[in-house]
């Protein structure tokens, strides 16, 4: 079976390449275009550690096949921050509040994390749990990181707002 | 206590920069040139006679690079615990036998994972079924079939505890209960998949980089079973997302990828699929335990009898320490006049159980606690009544076994009582409410030397260079608990310079000192700790004779480290920047660098750990009575870590271990069918949620424990113990349902409140 | 469990996508979020060797209401966007709570509504409330269209009417009356997060004496399809609302409940939580029904 050209850009950046129509986004990303930060938990769609940005919308990346992403916009954990040197407010959260800790789900929870900023600037602690709800992690038991999304919603205020 | 700016600080973990920009790398990210990509045959089959295996096909599938199977191989057994031969029971691809569904029978090495998993399919092995048995009342019951030959009864190995006058602890005794407790398998799940990838190196060398917690130990056992020497082998750790115990082991693919990488001349990875590591990885112990425990009528504990059958699964693993250390934490936390242990190591054609996070002590506790509120219950006194009454304390003496050094036990629970309300809340019954306490006591890594190492325990080196700048160097493995950060805030203290000036270089055995014996028993921040002290104090004999030399000081002087700069404390301004001192001293050496070893290994301290940490764990729960669904409100925590070295990675500790717990108590558990587990996704294998957390909160009891770098002791497996203990007793509180086999399940609760039929 | 290979097209109409499955009707399958299709062909429980993807047909992802004609959901409608959709919340608010709580917020961005009951699992969140609010599903083939209520869509567990050639379109529900009450309540046995081990959704409205009218109870995860409950039904209608009857119908519920004992719950348990929820959602119907105008 002959394979698919696709043009995807991801964080800014084009890319055409040559694909098998099977492959997933994940082992796209991570083996073709070599942005290993997107990490594959479990494959199944489950834990998380997959998740990237298509078009703005959180998608698990292993369950979403690449051809699928032809032609779209793909963010993932490595093209959140402006630089080096200017993390994103949720990735500078993460590292003060204490939200990492073995760090493989990390990228993916980020992910969810931006997800959800985007649509809802201010959530609760609920809805901050609710959105995190497809994003398993083994080390943290979650309230740092719940803290960090709080601390990056405030941080992410006009001023003005929030508090 | 020196330096409170550092020891103690919640500073951000000097990793998570790389790791909240996906720059971190994990072993599967690494891709070498020519690279081959593995696959195992696993055994379909829970117990059989190999009678044939055939791979001819599987070769001759293009792009197939190498089949190996157990023929090809040394095939010398392996396992951690050298100090004992026969222990090790395991080869790294089967010979003969298969002893569970999952055991590792081939590999294949191939031009991509494809091409590898359906060389796999084409391997053909022909099986003889031998009996097989799930639980350990079937295999130890008479004329069952041996699962090793060697080991009677399927038995591998029975340990026992005994102090004190056991029969005449019961006799006089006015209350004395006996119960059976069940506590169920479960799955590590660090999120990370194992992955190892072995490149041939010069000379016949080997280089591996693997997701694991011990890469002395990998090492040394990958040497001995590819029969070569220790030094030939390279073993090199990145980072590792978390271990929890399961990846504390040589494991089957680590020997296969380096294996095959000498074979054929080309870099081999391996990388587990999660239902691999669900359906046939390690796990912690099931067990039955019996415990008959007496009291006196005032609630005094007069003895204990604690009987236990560990389910090993096909292999000893990690067994050994388990079966000891859960005799040990059937007795830790409070007074036992007299106590006898006997824990018997019991093989199962199941996949193997081994270390993980708490190692015997959350099934031990699990029991122990549970029957300490059921005692309470029925002497009519306060569960955290009763435990201050019987609780241990810094000095007391486990016989032959332990000295207790430092302890905050009483405090915990005095704190806890009142941080959680328990009093009130206690009293002033809600329907379907409760409130449930559950304490416990862990180790700061082990004394044994089961591993039988020549070397310390742990090890470091500290270079310190005139730019102002140190670099440490230690095998000691940060898995995700922060060890890297820690040992650094330890250098930093003791050497008086910022944590941002020290270059870190962990668990590559080729250039860290030998050696560490990895992350477990939550041995690292003492053992290693103690270690950098000690190599960070011969840096500082160095440098104090430049400052009294060049400024002729009295010898009465003494001199300080800290904000970077060496000077006499009387006289700060006689003194150099730390950089200028090294300078200085390394002039004197003409050139000699400054290096030092330091080195820790526990001696004369019983026979279990150098310190024991201390808490109490108070849950409150809200259990529905018509769905038998139990949500936890909130956990309350004290507990005594002896002087936290970072705040924030203790508190990080806490609250998973608080998510582990939980999910042992409510949720986690294999569904087994005849050997196979069933759920091995992570829809039907559950961990909690975000939204199945309760918000914790915690303190530090203060303490300082004198073994410890700068006081301190375990933070980050105790913990998870007393959590299973405390919500099965809130449960009870709120409902009268009293639940003696984890998981606490919602039809075992209807079924215990008499609204579902079994 | 080898990898599965097949080839993707990616038509931009209706009629291409038609003509596809046409085309290679010998091993076709369609692609719509690909959560749970994906996940079959990666494990063997299904194979095909071309996918014809519907994420490129214009005009299907839409999410319409209308006061005469009701709720029209195009066969791309994500989940994630019916859950947030204004007029879904308001006349249809068990069907937003079903796509707001099911599986998480990767897979209801990825999955689709039209995909979950085309599946056809038993544990299907979406159908329950469907069923609850008279669905009906639009299938489509080369030569026409036709219109199925969802009661007569699923014939067993992964087994519809779809033919072969066909495609599910579109879902349509009727406007619900005024005074009326919905509900949908799930209960999995561990976690938040989890398929659901049972899953009950009702629906009544009171008539101008207060009598219950148009009664429907539906539960998923309880049988090889998600199921009416005819008898509970017929218990309620024209009736006026008494604790007693209301629990009564919650017994009968379970009788139209056939569970089976699996990894997530045993058979006992699932016939227990039926009553449980169905009592529960009767009661919420019920108040909704009462409160006010919806």
């Amino acid at each position: 079976m002959a394979k698919q050209t696709i043009e995807i850009t991801v964080n800014g950046d084009r890319y055409e390449v040559a694909i098998d129509p099977w492959r997933s986004l994940a082992e796209v990303l991570r083996e073709d275009l070599r942005l290993t930060g997107t990490k594959i938990g479990c494959n199944q769609g489950d834990c998380g550690a997959c998740t990237v940005l298509i078009n703005g919308r959180s998608v698990s990346s292993c369950l979403t096949l690449a051809v699928e992403a032809h032609q779209r916009e793909v963010t993932t954990i490595e093209g959140l921050a402006k630089s080096p040197q200017e993390l994103h407010p949720i990735q500078e959260a993460f590292v003060e509040k204490g939200a990492v800790q073995c760090g493989f789900c990390t990228g993916g929870m980020i992910m969810s994390a931006k997800q959800l900023l985007d649509k809802n600037p201010q959530p609760t602690e609920t809805e901050i749990r609710q959105g995190l709800s497809g994003n398993l992690c083994r080390c943290t038991g979650y309230n740092k990181i719940v803290e960090a999304i709080g601390d990056a919603a405030r941080r992410l205020a006009p001023a003005g707002e929030g508090k | 206590m020196k330096n409170p700016a550092i020891i103690g600080a919640s500073i951000p973990r000097l990793d998570a920069r790389q790791k909240v920009t996906g720059q971190a790398l994990y072993t599967d990210d690494l891709t070498l040139p020519g690279m081959l990509f593995g696959a195992i045959l696993r055994s379909p089959v829970p117990h059989a006679r190999i009678k044939r295996i055939d791979v001819s096909k599987a070769k001759a599938l293009a792009g197939v690079k190498d089949v190996v199977t157990g023929a090809d191989t040394p095939q010398v057994k392996f396992g951690n615990w050298r100090l004992v031969p026969d222990s090790q029971d395991e080869l790294p691809l089967a010979v003969d036998k298969v002893r569970f569904i999952g055991d590792e029978v081939a590999a294949v090495a191939a031009l991509d994972k494809e091409t590898a998993l359906r060389a796999c399919s084409l391997i053909e092995v022909e099986y003889e079924e031998l009996p097989g048995y799930f639980s350990v009342e079937d295999s130890t019951q008479e004329g069952a079939a041996l699962i090793h030959a060697e080991s009677e009864g399927n038995v591998s190995l029975a340990r026992k505890i005994k102090y004190g006058d056991l029969e005449a602890g019961f006799a006089q005794a006015d209350y004395v209960r006996e119960d059976t407790f069940r506590v169920h398998a479960v799955s590590h799940a660090y999120l990370e998949p194992c992955s190892s990838l072995a490149a041939p190196d010069e000379g016949g060398r080997v280089t591996l980089w693997t997701s694991t917690q011990v890469p002395y130990i990998v090492q040394c056992l990958l040497a001995s079973t590819l029969g070569l020497p220790e030094n030939h082998v390279r073993v090199i750790k990145l980072n590792t997302g978390g271990g929890f115990g399961g990846k504390m082991e040589l494991r089957k693919w680590e020997f296969c990828a380096a294996f095959m990488a000498v074979r054929t001349g080309r870099p081999v990875k391996f990388t587990l699929r999660r239902a691999d590591e669900l359906a046939s990885g390690r796990r912690r112990h099931g067990m039955p335990i019996r415990s008959k425990v007496g009291f006196s009528k005032d609630g005094l504990l007069m003895a204990k009898d604690f009987d236990v059958l560990l389910d090993g699964g096909a292999y000893n693993s990690m067994g050994p320490t388990a079966t000891f250390l859960c005799g040990n934490f059937g007795a830790m936390l409070y007074r036992y006049p007299a106590y006898r242990y006997l824990g018997r190591h019991v093989y199962t054609n199941k996949p193997p159980a081994g270390a993980m996070r708490g190692f015997g002590a959350p099934q031990a506790l699990f029991a122990a606690e549970t029957q300490m509120n059921m005692a309470a219950h029925d002497l009519g006194i306060d569960p955290i009544d009763l435990r201050l009454l019987n609780a241990m304390e810094t000095g007391d003496e486990i016989p032959e076994v332990a000295t207790i050094s430092s302890c905050g036990f009483k405090e915990s629970l005095v704190k806890v009582r009142q941080m959680s309300g328990w009093d009130v809340k206690r009293q002033e019954k809600k329907p379907g409410h409760g409130i449930g306490v559950g304490c416990y006591s862990f180790i700061s890594g082990g004394v044994f030397n089961w591993f039988n190492t020549k070397y310390n325990f742990a090890s470091a080196e500290v270079r310190v260079f005139e730019d102002g700048t140190a670099h440490l160097l230690t095998m000691a493995t940060d898995i995700g608990q922060g060890s890297d950060t820690v040992l650094r805030q330890i250098l930093a203290a003791e050497l008086g310079i910022g944590v941002d000036k020290i270059r870190l270089t962990a668990s590559d055995t080729a250039v860290t000192p030998k050696a560490d014996l990895g992350t477990w028993g939550s041995r690292v921040t003492l053992m290693a700790g103690n270690a950098v002290v000690q190599a960070a104090k011969k840096i500082k004999e160095m440098l104090i004779p430049v400052v009294f030399g060049h400024f002729d000081l009295n010898q009465i002087h003494d001199i300080a480290f800290e904000n970077d700069r060496v000077f006499s404390k009387a006289r700060p301004d006689k003194g150099f920047s730390f950089g200028e001192c090294v300078y200085k001293a390394l002039k004197g050496r003409r050139g000699e660098p400054l290096t030092a070893f330091g080195a820790y290994t526990p001696r004369n301290k019983g026979l279990v750990s150098p310190a024991f940490s201390f808490g109490a764990q108070v849950a409150e729960v809200e259990v529905d009575e018509q769905t038998g669904l139990i949500q936890v409100h909130k956990m309350y925590t004290a507990h005594d870590c002896g002087v936290p070295i970072n705040k924030m990675a203790v508190e990080g500790q806490l609250e998973g271990s608080i998510h582990m717990g939980l999910g042992y108590a409510l949720m986690e558990d294999f569904v087994m069918k005849d050997g196979r587990t069933l759920n091995t996704t992570f829809l039907d294998y559950k961990i909690a949620t975000a939204q199945d957390m309760p918000p914790s909160q915690s303190v530090e009891i203060d303490t300082y424990e004198p073994e410890g770098p700068f006081g301190a002791k375990e933070a980050g497996e105790g913990l998870v113990s007393p959590t299973a203990p405390a919500i099965a007793e809130g449960v009870f509180h709120a409902t009268g349902y009293r639940c003696l086999d984890l998981p606490i399940t919602p039809p075992k609760v209807l079924q215990g409140l008499g609204r579902l039929k079994g | 469990m080898a990898t599965p290979h097949f080839t993707v097209h990616q038509p931009a109409t209706l009629e291409e996508a038609l003509d596809l499955l046409g085309r290679h009707r010998a091993s076709v399958k369609l692609l719509a979020g690909g959560t749970d299709l994906i996940m079959k062909l990666r494990g063997g429980a299904m194979s095909a060797d071309h996918l014809v993807s519907l994420n490129r047909v214009g005009g299907l992802n839409r999410i319409n209401y209308q006061d005469e004609d009701g709720l029209v959901l195009g066969a791309g409608a994500r989940i994630s966007d019916v859950a947030a959709h204004p007029d879904v919340r308001k006349h249809y608010p068990a069907l937003a709570h079903a796509c707001s709580v099911m599986a998480t917020t990767q897979i209801r961005n990825m999955g689709t509504v039209a995909g979950n009951l085309a599946n056809a699992a038993p544990s299907a969140d979406t159908a329950a409330p469907l069923l609850a609010y008279r669905g009906s599903v639009v299938l489509v083939e080369r030569g026409g269209r036709r219109q199925v209520k969802l009661e007569e869509f699923f014939k067993g567990p992964g087994l519809t009417v779809l033919e072969p050639m066909e495609i599910l379109e579109a879902i349509r529900v009727p406007v619900p009356p005024g005074r009326a009450g919905s509900s949908y309540l799930r209960l999995s046995a561990r976690s938040q997060v989890d398929i659901a081990a049972v899953g009950v959704a009702g629906f009544l409205a009171l008539d101008l004496d207060g009598c219950m009218m148009g009664v429907r109870l539906a539960c998923a995860s309880v049988a090889p399809t998600p199921v009416r409950c005819p008898e509970a039904e017929a218990m309620l209608e024209g009736q006026r609302p008494d604790p007693r009857l209301l629990a009564r119908a919650a017994v009968a519920c379970v009788r139209a409940a056939r569970p089976i004992d699996d990894l997530r719950a045993t058979a006992n348990y699932r016939r227990a939580m039926v009553q449980v929820l169905a009592g529960r959602v009767l009661q919420k119907c019920l108040s909704m029904a009462q409160g006010g105008a919806q």
